[in-house]
């Protein structure tokens, strides 16, 4: 507490390099434990507002994309959650468009992991823009959407709900569910009678 | 499922056990320097898995539901709660779930409940995402990005304010400073009260156990800025800000009083507009206790900040004659001691508070 208030007008660069000694650990360290840890950190301080510009500055955005493609379902667990917290920032989303962001984080839409698939639909829905919308109303995307909004999960389900209400048009939807039907009777999914 | 039984509200229905439920082990590997207080799991939050409905595990069967529910009030506005009875309980334990009106409330109570004992069980609270309806998780978002956006923009106006000041230094470095003490002083008192007391606030709250989050506190220089709290409205935060400061800095009591007086009978109104089935004996219950509370409050408020007191005081101890000059010179002399002894742990505190600590 003395030390903030004795450097109240410096407290944002000691925030900044705070911020930058975890991504050089992240960097430097060969530990899969500490790595996760220090994921898990960035991706947590990446919920609070006041750090966007900092974490901004330090490309997070692109070192959480990275996560994405991991083989430890932990690194991609935590690389999603953060990309769903910095993607609530408007510039932040803007950097993990330019990224392309959205065709890493729809593959996380086949995660074993639903805390990971919760992260990847609140991302998509963070992600879409006018000019982005087109790619996250994709049918692939949209039939994911569809058979999410019949899980048994109720966090999932609801999730997969608003996406379908308020992230594309009632034809998006219906042209989806025409489509799945097709492919469900031969795979043999059972629809909801109502 | 029962379908007809869960038609009616999907979220009130028969309860499921969740993965998340469970507290994860703590981890005890991390180097010193992202060590935090408290031990923390390894795990990273995101706006799914947090809630306005929270389960409270471990509670004693022993028939404390209003005290648990008054327990809640503290935090924030409950706008629903019942016993999960099907829930899987420990033996001779119960499971409640509870929704608050805001998320804030409900952040607020999981942090300040969690792991803390209640009629001798430890209670285990976390956030039921799973009971949201879909309008809930849409409502729950769309907060969420709002405040990002209000947040990141004030910051941007704050830096842009920064700039402005550093261009001419002599005039605003002092107010800068005053203001900043200020702020410290309401710090003590734990700035995570700015999530609870801007939408409750018919009292002043218990002090808070200290928070983990302790060093990257924001140093709030402007005043205006809402500080460590996540979520959570600005506007309201601000107006928070404000009254804290009022509160500090207002002399009279009496004048303190009248505006909790007010603030009562607004929380009290919105209680009875917003929550169904808390029972008139517990709103009265609940209204006694805040008094009491307040004027608690408000008496050790006037002790902190050292001012005169107003109104009738204890009448003086009888002055003893012992009938002999020396003896009532040792009297005098003792009694003047005591009286210092007396007044010492008084000033201490205070003292201690605004004395910078050392760092080793």
């Amino acid at each position: 507490m003395q030390k903030m208030w004795k450097k109240g007008s410096t407290e944002g660069s000691d925030r900044f390099e705070y911020l930058q000694t975890l991504v050089t650990e992240f960097q430097d360290t060969d530990s899969e434990e500490a790595k996760e840890q220090v994921l898990a950190n960035l991706a947590n301080f990446a919920y609070d507002p006041k750090n966007m510009e900092y974490l901004r500055d330090l490309q997070v955005a692109d070192l959480f994309l990275d996560m994405l493609t991991e083989e430890n379902a932990n690194l991609v667990e935590f690389g999603m959650g953060g990309l769903c917290n910095l993607s609530m920032d408007p510039e932040c989303r803007h950097l993990i468009l330019q990224s392309s962001g959205i065709s890493l984080v729809t593959n996380c839409l086949s995660s074993q992991r639903e805390e990971t698939v919760l992260s990847a639909i609140t991302t998509l829905m963070n992600l879409t823009t006018p000019s982005s919308r087109s790619e996250i109303t994709d049918p692939a995307i949209l039939q994911c959407m569809l058979r999410f909004s019949l899980s048994e999960s109720p966090r999932l389900r609801n999730l997969a709900a608003v996406f379908l209400q308020d992230c594309c048009s009632k034809e998006q939807v219906a042209r989806a569910e025409q489509q799945m039907q097709g492919q469900q009777t031969a795979v043999g999914i059972p629809l909801p009678k109502d | 499922m029962a379908a007809p039984a869960n038609n009616n509200s999907g979220c009130w229905g028969i309860p499921d056990v969740y993965k998340h439920h469970e507290q994860r082990k703590i981890c005890i590997s991390r180097p010193k320097y992202r060590d935090g207080r408290k031990a923390k799991a390894v795990k990273v939050y995101t706006i799914n898995l947090e809630s306005s409905y929270l389960m409270v595990q471990g509670v004693p069967a022993i028939g404390v539901m209003p005290e648990l529910i008054q327990l809640c009030a503290l935090y924030g506005v409950v706008e629903e709660y019942k016993p999960l009875d099907e829930y899987p309980a420990e033996e001779f334990t119960e499971v409640y779930l509870v929704k608050f009106q805001r998320l804030t409330s409900a952040r607020a109570a999981k942090r300040h409940m969690d792991e803390k004992s209640f009629y001798g069980g430890v209670l285990h609270v976390c956030y039921v995402p799973e009971y949201e309806t879909v309008e809930d998780t849409r409502l729950k978002l769309q907060d969420r990005r709002r405040y990002i956006i209000r947040a990141v923009q004030n910051k941007a106006r704050e830096r842009e304010q920064k700039e402005a000041v550093n261009e001419e230094p002599t005039s605003s470095i002092r107010a800068t400073t005053s203001e900043t003490v200020i702020n410290r002083h309401d710090k003590t008192s734990d700035n995570d009260n700015t999530a609870i007391v801007s939408h409750y606030s018919g009292f002043p709250l218990l002090p808070l156990p200290p928070q983990e989050y302790h060093y990257y506190r924001h140093t709030n220089q402007h005043g205006t800025i809402p500080t460590e709290d996540k979520m959570g409205t600005l506007h309201n935060a601000i107006i928070d800000t404000k009254r804290h400061q009022a509160h500090n800095s207002s002399s009279s009591q009496t004048s303190s009083d009248r505006d909790r007086g007010t603030e009562q009978r607004l929380t009290s109104n919105q209680s009875s507009a917003a929550v169904r089935f808390v029972p008139r004996t517990t709103q009265l219950e609940n209204r006694k206790r805040r008094m009491e509370e307040a004027v608690e409050q408000s008496l050790t408020d006037v002790t902190m900040n050292n001012e005169p007191l107003i109104g009738p005081k204890l009448p003086e101890p009888p002055k003893l004659d012992m009938e002999d000059v020396s003896l009532n010179t040792t009297v005098n002399l003792i009694r003047n001691t005591m009286k210092q002894v007396e007044s010492v742990p008084d000033l201490k505190p205070v003292a201690k508070k605004m004395k910078p600590r050392r760092r080793i």
